[in-house]
């Protein structure tokens, strides 16, 4: 692997050449200099941005590029990022309130109960799908410009995280209406919420994404699985086992874990340690192995796409 | 001599013969030496050389001779499986140009996209914004779609972006095909003057008279492994013994 650290980009000096053509200048007096500049490529002066510059660069170009395709392809643009939930939302709330009255499965008031957690399920699940699509989607650009392979999947995340950021005003709508006020000692779990959201999905994509380029079926697996996991979740409902076995078991799906951390904002008495403990011990597994998949996997996604 | 800006070690890449075999979970994570290979075979194989600052490089091979993708190991956009790339300079490749334009967005958003992808601050192509238009010539298009620019069009705006970048390495793949004649002359021009500012230039093409004009130095490529390696002259006349006219 070449050091490629911090690229360096030395003045270009014009250096003697064997010409076919007479058409380039074959100046003499540039040997001295260009040795001067290239015996020690390491130590020329580094671009200002250097590798984590360039990383964020890249990465902040393709995530706005995602957003900037999808609002100025759609006339409604931004709304679409709302009117999705809220439709979602809408059909959750008729079906489990008046036509499978919910009988403690939920909390009142129901609409916001449920998006508290809808929301963050509506990205989560969006980057798994996503993460199918990665490499396949820019083969093009991934052939044609060498920039650190995991922006292919993180600028999915950014992307989509950006989108469930700013619909976060619907949860906002509901909880004026019904007048229900978020709880200051909980809130402040929000962040570790998103940590633990955003520490899941990147170890799941990264496992994802370069096995999908060699498996096809995987789009289609990980799509009847996250249906299958959106009812195992605590998305609609929040379920209490008396069984302690049960409890445990139900704690080992990663999702759990984040999830009540986002309804505890509004809803503290529903979050139980347990689940936060297990979902963070299980997302770092997670993602330890989405590291070692990621990287053992780069060079055969590179030849297949 | 200087140290050499391109250096290329015992590289070996293989790819799969039959492209839809179904792998197993298991090979991911198989190592090398037990995972099996029955259906691979070497693209290219203990090729090695070194590219000083300031040559120019031509690879002459007949087709699925590994040229292509030589080009993309010494780009970095494909990993080898034996061996080693050290590319110490920038690089700017030429390499499916239009690959990072976006359909849906504007020429105007695409030329920042693409010339940021390639490491550029926003304040440069702001500067550069209007010469990078004036080459490509779509002045009138700047805020039309990218998809709706003839395929010409496109490679201009593509072309106009990645020789704007003042990487000292300048890799080349076939590009040079599409366009018009004018079109093209100008891109000659842009690649002269880019060499004689001292640039290295490693260059795969089909056209012999695009290799000599640019090319000193030439690297055969045949049978997955690097026959000959000396002047493009030389290279052409080893191409022509073994493959005739």
């Amino acid at each position: 692997m070449a050091p490629r650290g911090a690229p360096d980009r030395p003045p270009l000096e014009p250096t003697p050449r064997l010409d076919v053509t007479s058409a380039r200048p074959t100046a003499t007096n540039g040997t001295p200099l260009t040795a001067a500049v290239t015996a020690s490529p390491s130590l020329a002066p580094s671009k200002p941005t250097g590798y984590w510059g360039r990383y964020r660069h890249a990465l902040w170009l393709l995530t706005t590029r995602d957003l900037k395709v999808r609002y100025t392809t759609s006339a409604l643009g931004y709304l679409w990022s709302i009117i999705d939930p809220l439709l979602m939302a809408a059909i959750y709330w008729v079906v489990f309130t008046f036509v499978f009255p919910h009988r403690g499965a939920g909390k009142e008031p129901y609409i916001v109960f449920m998006l508290i957690a809808l929301l963050p399920w509506t990205w989560f699940s969006g980057n798994i799908s996503d993460a199918t699509r990665a490499f396949r989607q820019e083969a093009k650009l991934i052939r044609s410009v060498k920039i650190p392979r995991s922006i292919w999947v993180l600028r999915q995340i950014c992307s989509k995280g950006i989108e469930f950021l700013i619909s976060l005003p619907v949860i906002a709508f509901f909880a004026l209406i019904t007048l229900k006020a978020p709880v200051l000692e909980t809130v402040v779990y929000l962040p570790l919420a998103l940590v633990l959201q955003v520490v899941l999905t990147v170890g799941l994509n990264f496992i994802i994404a370069p096995l999908s380029v060699f498996l096809r079926d995987l789009e289609r697996i990980v799509k009847l699985v996250t249906r299958l996991l959106f009812y195992a979740a605590p998305v609609l409902y929040s379920l209490r086992f008396g069984n302690p076995v049960l409890h445990f078991l139900y704690g080992l799906d990663p999702v759990v874990g984040f999830l009540e951390l986002y309804r505890a904002c509004f809803f503290p008495d529903v979050l139980d340690w347990l689940y936060v403990l297990q979902s963070a011990i299980t997302s770092l597994i997670l993602f330890a192995i989405g590291a070692v998949v990621f990287r053992r996997s780069v060079p055969r996604v590179l030849k297949e796409i | 001599m200087a140290a050499p800006v391109i250096s290329v070690q015992d590289v070996g890449i293989r790819f799969k013969r039959n492209r839809q075999r179904s792998r197993s979970f298991k090979d991911l994570f198989a190592d090398r030496e037990r995972r099996a290979a029955p259906d691979t075979f070497w693209a290219l194989r203990h090729v090695s050389f070194d590219v000083q600052p300031g040559e120019a490089i031509g690879v002459v091979g007949r087709n699925g001779q590994g040229k292509s993708t030589l080009l993309k190991l010494v780009a970095e956009v494909m990993l080898p499986d034996e061996g080693a790339v050290n590319v110490r300079r920038g690089v700017a490749p030429l390499i499916e140009i239009t690959g990072g334009f976006v359909d849906d967005l504007s020429v105007r958003d695409n030329v920042y996209l693409s010339a940021g992808l390639h490491g550029k601050r926003k304040a440069q192509i702001d500067a550069e914004f209007d010469e990078i238009i004036e080459f490509a010539e779509l002045k009138d298009f700047v805020n039309t779609p990218y998809k709706h620019l003839s395929s010409g069009m496109k490679v201009r705006a593509a072309f106009s972006v990645v020789s704007r970048m003042d990487e000292p390495i300048l890799l080349v793949d076939e590009v040079l095909a599409v366009g018009d004649r004018a079109f093209r002359n100008k891109c000659y021009a842009r690649i002269e003057q880019m060499l004689a500012e001292g640039r290295t230039l490693f260059f795969v093409s089909h056209n012999d008279g695009d290799l000599k004009r640019f090319c000193s130095r030439g690297l055969y490529l045949d049978k997955g492994a690097l026959q000959f390696d000396g002047g493009i002259d030389e290279a052409f006349q080893r191409y022509t013994a073994d493959y005739g006219k």
